[in-house]
């Protein structure tokens, strides 16, 4: 749509010329292609804080303590300065100006963890609708814990796991959910969806999906709990029935609270959970539905169902996600992959959920080439996006961008094996929510830029000393702006590995890198932003 | 340039140039086709209600596997799959 590449000669096409149809957002994005954050403030003075993530909407950057006991919250500003000279560009920034104050104004400092807790630093979940954050504090991890009370022996449990849900405008605190002695992933947010106002939490110790309703009002509702039972009158129908059949002698009707223990330890060694139950039915459904010959359909049982029948009793939940408000996308595997950092080796099962049905609608293994076909054409609808925040549908993927395709593609032809390929991106589902950057500097079809060393995804990657080159994927194709992480000079030690990872503001030109060595707790900070 | 189009300026002087005027004593020969239905048979029905399917193409796609795995393919195997009646508690031994 624009014909020149100079911005003022842009804005007066845009006066003129209607987009084409549904491209409105993209031709407005294609001006961030002359706005760029090519100045850099190097090793800017700042709070000793962990900087997290600016929200979505670019109303908040969240950063964490030190001592991962606190949280502070800034509002993003930009910085003001005069200069009395003539010709005011040449001339470098004042020293007042290159502060972190001049971009960050605190707005509060609250304590969500007490004594023994600490914030887990990698989760955070944004409600963008009514400006509500989701944190997570817990105790420490105590791996080899005994498997009582129905939990799945191997996994680790820990003591307390607390979500707090803020008002991130002044802090308030709005609600929280206790779980004592139970594991969710909270790495990465792993074990935690949240679409629209609904939250799933994953209880792997447990093996239930949480299914939690965050209201306007700031109040977290429980809706229904998925494992062990999955209609909501599933355990009130088999109390009433099972004490029916031990008899009124064996269980007095007014000790109704000891009669459910009781009741619930007989089910757990009797009863397959009803997650377990739904998914072994459908499973026995798909496979004898595909012979017709009786003969031939028992065999086929008996090799595809009987013969593996305790594998699959064995699987357990992983992980899970939304695919709308009634259906949910499960990761299904062994215990040993649950917990371990590099699951690809273990066989993965995926299963596509009903809630309000309790049906499963799907099964398939992590190596089926239906579920590609369908991740690769549809991608961005395992990317469940919610119906408010716009920017979310604009996230580079294979499917919304050639470019992102190419790469898949080009991926696709170097594998030698194409069921390994299969395995490799199916290690990728279900997505965790809130993972990518909205920033427009991470599209693909405006910038080309080193995946290994920067992306979308907010993950701690390897630090190099040489600046990471953003080029512009239209003509001319030239370097547009570099980020460079660490100190200006480079930094003197080479031996100590570093880290670094990138903060960049969904909207405004404006992105932090922060470099720090593994073992020392000190970090680089650089400001980038567009002069 | 004498054209339906006048003298408004264009960005090449080129453009239009090719384009003669309409001359009204030679009428243009195009008349636009129209077609009229001859039968009535493909007339939506009197109470159809156009709405957005809930649903989104993925999850149709995965609904369209379960209907094609899951359809009986003889009548004989159809008791495999119990009507969904609402829940009623078996007879238990000790009634």
């Amino acid at each position: 749509m624009f014909r020149s590449n100079n911005v003022v000669a842009r804005i007066f096409q845009r006066q003129i010329c209607t987009p084409a149809p549904g491209t409105s957002v993209h031709c407005a994005r294609r001006f961030y292609e002359n706005l760029v954050p090519s100045c850099t403030i190097y090793d800017v003075e700042c709070p000793d804080h962990s900087f997290r993530k600016f929200t979505d909407d670019g109303q908040y950057l969240i950063s964490f303590s030190r001592n991962n006991q606190d949280l502070i919250v800034y509002r993003p500003t930009w910085l003001s300065f005069s200069c009395k000279e003539e010709d005011c560009d040449s001339y470098d920034l004042p020293l007042k100006a290159k502060r972190f104050e001049s971009f960050f104004t605190q707005l509060y400092c609250v304590s969500l963890a007490s004594s023994n807790e600490f914030i887990c630093k990698d989760f955070f979940l944004y409600m963008e609708s009514n400006q509500f954050g989701l944190f997570a504090t817990s105790t420490a991890q105590i791996h080899d814990a005994p498997a009582t009370g129905g939990a799945v022996q191997g996994i680790p449990s820990i003591e307390k796991i607390t979500f707090h849900l803020l008002r991130l405008e002044d802090g308030f605190r709005l609600d929280e959910r206790v779980f004592h002695n139970d594991f969710v992933n909270l790495t990465h947010s792993m074990g935690v969806f949240l679409y629209d106002d609904l939250l799933a939490i994953v209880s792997l110790r447990y093996q239930t999906i949480h299914i939690l309703q965050i209201r306007d009002s700031g109040n977290l509702v429980d809706v229904r709990a998925i494992g062990t039972f999955c209609r909501e009158d599933d355990e009130l129908f088999l109390n009433s029935n099972a004490q029916r059949v031990a008899g009124p002698h064996q269980l007095p009707r007014n000790h109704v609270e000891n009669g459910l223990d009781h009741n619930q330890i007989n089910m757990n060694n009797s009863f397959l959970s009803g997650i377990k139950q739904r998914l072994l039915s459908f499973i026995f459904r798909s496979i004898s539905n595909e012979e017709t010959d009786k003969t031939l359909r028992m065999q086929c049982l008996k090799k595809k169902f009987y013969f593996r029948f305790q594998d699959y009793v064995d699987l357990i939940v992983w992980k899970a996600q939304f695919l709308d408000r009634h259906h949910l996308l499960i990761k299904f595997g062994s215990v040993d992959g649950g917990v371990s950092r590099n699951a690809d080796q273990y066989p993965a099962f995926f299963a596509v959920y009903n809630m309000e049905t309790t049906e499963i609608i799907s099964f398939y293994q992590n190596s089926a080439d239906e579920l590609y076909l369908l991740f690769e054409h549809f991608c961005d609808h395992f990317h469940a996006t919610s119906r408010n925040p716009l920017s979310m549908s604009f996230i580079s993927s294979h499917s919304n961008n050639i470019h992102a395709l190419e790469q898949l593609r080009s991926i696709k032809n170097k594998s030698s094996s194409f069921s390994q390929f299969v395995k490799k991106m199916m290690a990728s589902l279900p997505f965790s929510c809130q993972s990518q950057s909205p920033s427009p500097y991470f599209d693909q079809s405006l910038f080309r830029f080193d995946e290994k060393l920067i992306s979308a995804t907010d993950r701690h990657r390897q630090s190099t000393d040489h600046p990471i080159k953003f080029i512009s994927r239209r003509h001319p194709y030239s370097l547009k702006f570099k980020i460079k992480p660490g100190p200006e000079a480079g930094s003197t030690d080479g031996q100590t590995k570093k880290i670094c990872s990138f903060v960049f503001h969904p909207i405004l030109p404006l992105a932090l890198s922060i470099q720090q060595t593994l073992f020392l707790q000190s970090s680089v900070v650089n400001i980038h932003f567009r002069r | 340039m004498g054209s339906t189009l006048g003298d408004w300026p264009s960005f090449d002087p080129h453009n239009f140039s090719q384009l003669r005027p309409s001359d009204p004593s030679n009428p243009s020969k195009m008349i636009p086709a129209t077609y009229h239905p001859t039968h009535d048979r493909t007339l939506p029905p009197p109470d159809q209600v156009i709405s957005t399917e809930t649903k989104n193409i993925l999850l149709r796609h995965f609904y369209q596997r379960a209907e094609e795995k899951l359809r009986p393919k003889r009548a004989a195997s159809e008791h495999l799959t119990p009507e969904h009646g609402c829940k009623q508690p078996r007879a238990s031994a000790s009634d």
